[in-house]
């Protein structure tokens, strides 16, 4: 379980982050929803100790991070993080060389599902298969949680098909995935939770089913009740 | 194991860059022999069949062509300048390189499996070992320097040093008495202090890295602050007019103070790379 | 396999209704094998907790059954099938009265018209 405890972060005076907090489960996909520029990013980078946090506290498992938790959660950013000139068997070796975790076979099965070539570099490649690229730089780690900042923005409507199609296979299969997306329509049917980001702080944390049973509101109503007011 | 790893690939990134630094030396290098040789040879030439004058007083009056000629050719010279003003600027480079554009690289870094103080060690080593290799380059190209005026230049014509002779003769220079110095002790007293002057920088690098504009500031605080435990002694010996230790004495607290400061700086470095830094 | 879910119901719900559908319809034929909860999952572009879900609900109402390890597949209970088709019909039926009542169309008039639309569809159909 990734717990999020009271995390407050400021730029300067600029309060991003007030209070946070929430719990991301192992084996469900949690969806960090809010308009842009409300902080999800700076959430999943808290998480990765990748920019400190001004209060609070991330625990995994019970754990704070360490560089041994980096085998075991892994984060895929809305950019591809290698460099542009490097071949994808060379961004496939560069993570093989470094991660315990890495796993070739489903490195092979990702290139395959998503027909990308080794010998081509990232720099040559469409935006929709360098996010394929970075998605599976993250996916092939055998990792227990995965985050992954918006990964259906930018990229053509059959990337966002092939992608959506990850999250039902088994490559997510009992991990703990947390997405953020500002756009929940496609992948409603995909999550598990949701929690609605809103000015820095959480306004709303549920079960999509549950809320689909108790209360018969998709999670675009609950949007709409948040953002609308 | 990882910083083996992550010292080959900031190796690797810079190795494009590095040959032709090597290819630019090598060339501008020998070209600047021969004519140097060249020209001896056209003077000698002229002045001995034209104009008459015996070798023996040419020799007396011009004297013999050495390796000692070379450092006034700018052609010499260029490619040190070049080499040392490149590896300066990359110092920097190398590590805003890794936050430059959308791919920012330093994500992939800072979330390797492995302590991030490695992230900043390779990058110090590689710098290490550029410099280096070029120091090398430079003895293996005076040594062809050398050849060239044995083919070119009759041996009464020319003064041959051995290397060790020749940097006897270069220590007060500018640019190789310092890239070169003569005793072994001397070359790790040069490199020694240059290797502590990157860690420092590196350290304010990071300071400016964590903080932003803020952190400008700390950083050359941190520069100033490192260079004057560094030079405490020579600032005590200025502000009170005396000389408080013999030169083997100021040698040795001279060695513990850079030591003291290298460490501080890896220190410093290890936390703010754990703590404070931000993508 | 394709649904078109509503955003508002279960997804659950849906998935059951949909086999509901199929079985008793015969398109499921009684111990014909379903796909896993992965594969399950994965036609239907759902979340593989929500199909775990639906098969259990399943598996409890006694609509598919699972012996060991083996692929689950659709109940051979006569009674669970029967109950099953009254179950669909009594729910299109109440939709149907619901829907028609408003009219207020007499008994006998209703039900000719019904008889003569279903001959003429099934007519069609054939």
């Amino acid at each position: 379980m990734i717990e999020v405890k009271n995390v407050t972060k400021k730029y300067g005076r600029k309060k991003v982050l007030q209070g946070v907090s929430f719990t991301a489960n192992k084996g469900e996909i949690t969806c960090l929803i809010g308009v842009n520029g409300v902080g999800k990013t700076t959430i999943l980078n808290g998480i990765m100790n990748l920019t400190p946090m001004t209060s609070g506290e991330i625990l995994i498992d019970g754990e704070k991070l360490t560089k041994e938790s980096y085998e075991k959660i892994a984060f895929i950013p809305d950019a591809i993080t290698m460099l542009p000139h490097m071949k994808i068997a060379e961004a496939i070796q560069f993570m093989k060389d470094f991660y315990n975790s890495w796993n070739d076979e489903r490195a092979e099965e990702l290139l395959g599902f998503f027909r990308l070539k080794k010998e081509e570099r990232i720099s040559s490649l469409s935006k929709g298969n360098v996010a394929k690229v970075n998605l599976l730089l993250g996916l092939a780690l055998d990792v227990d949680y995965l985050l992954m900042d918006e990964p259906f923005s930018g990229i053509d409507i059959f990337s966002r098909e092939q992608i959506a199609d990850v999250f039902t296979s088994h490559l997510v299969e009992d991990r703990g995935v947390v997405i953020t997306t500002h756009e929940i329509n496609d992948i409603e049917h995909l999550i598990d939770k949701v929690v609605l980001l809103d000015d820095g702080t959480i306004v709303r944390e549920f079960h999509t089913e549950e809320m689909r049973e108790m209360e018969g509101k998709s999670v675009v109503d609950v949007m709409r009740e948040v953002y609308r007011g | 194991m990882n910083y083996i790893k992550l010292l080959n690939f900031e190796l690797s990134r810079f190795i494009k860059i590095y040959f032709v630094l090597i290819i630019i030396t090598i060339i501008s290098q020998l070209i600047s022999t021969y004519s140097v040789a060249k020209n001896y040879m056209n003077q000698f030439n002229l002045a001995v069949y034209r104009d008459g004058i015996s070798i023996e007083k040419y020799v007396e009056q011009f004297g013999q062509v050495s390796l000692m000629d070379l450092q006034h050719s700018g052609w010499f010279n260029l490619p040190i300048v070049i080499a040392a003003v490149t590896l300066l600027l990359y110092c920097f480079f190398i590590w805003y390189r890794d936050w430059l554009g959308k791919n920012t690289f330093i994500y992939r870094l800072l979330m390797l499996p492995t302590a991030r103080i490695n992230i900043y060690l390779s990058k110090a080593t590689a710098i290490f070992l550029m410099v280096l290799g070029l120091v090398a380059l430079q003895v293996i190209l005076l040594l062809i320097e050398g050849k060239i005026f044995k083919w070119m230049v009759p041996a009464n014509l020319r003064h041959d040093y051995s290397i060790m002779e020749y940097l006897a003769n270069t220590v007060g220079d500018l640019y190789l008495g310092v890239l070169i110095p003569m005793n072994f002790i001397q070359f790790l007293i040069h490199y020694g202090i240059g290797f502590m002057f990157v860690f420092v920088l590196f350290t304010s690098i990071l300071f400016e890295r964590c903080f932003k504009w803020k952190g400008i500031i700390f950083g050359v605080v941190y520069a100033l602050v490192s260079m004057s435990i560094f030079f405490i002694p020579f600032i005590l010996e200025i502000i009170f007019a005396k000389r408080y230790l013999y030169p083997m004495e100021l040698f040795v607290v001279e060695i513990v103070l850079g030591l003291i400061v290298t460490a501080m700086s890896i220190w410093i470095a290890h936390y703010l790379l754990n703590r404070k830094i931000t993508v | 396999m394709k649904i078109t879910f509503n955003k508002r119901d279960p997804v659950y719900v849906q998935v059951m209704q949909h086999f509901k559908e199929q079985i008793a319809s015969g398109k499921y034929e009684p111990g014909q094998e379903i796909p896993s909860r992965r594969e399950l999952a994965n036609q239907l572009k759902i979340n593989p907790n929500t199909a775990q879900r639906a098969y259990k609900e399943m598996e409890e109402a006694g609509l598919i059954f699972t012996e060991g390890n083996n692929p689950s597949r659709i109940t051979k209970d006569e009674q669970v099938l029967r109950n099953l088709r009254t179950e669909l019909i009594g729910e299109a039926v109440d939709t149907f009265i619901a829907a028609v009542k408003p009219v207020n169309i007499p008994m006998d008039d209703l039900i000719r018209l019904i008889k003569e639309k279903y001959e003429k569809q099934k007519g069609e159909h054939s």
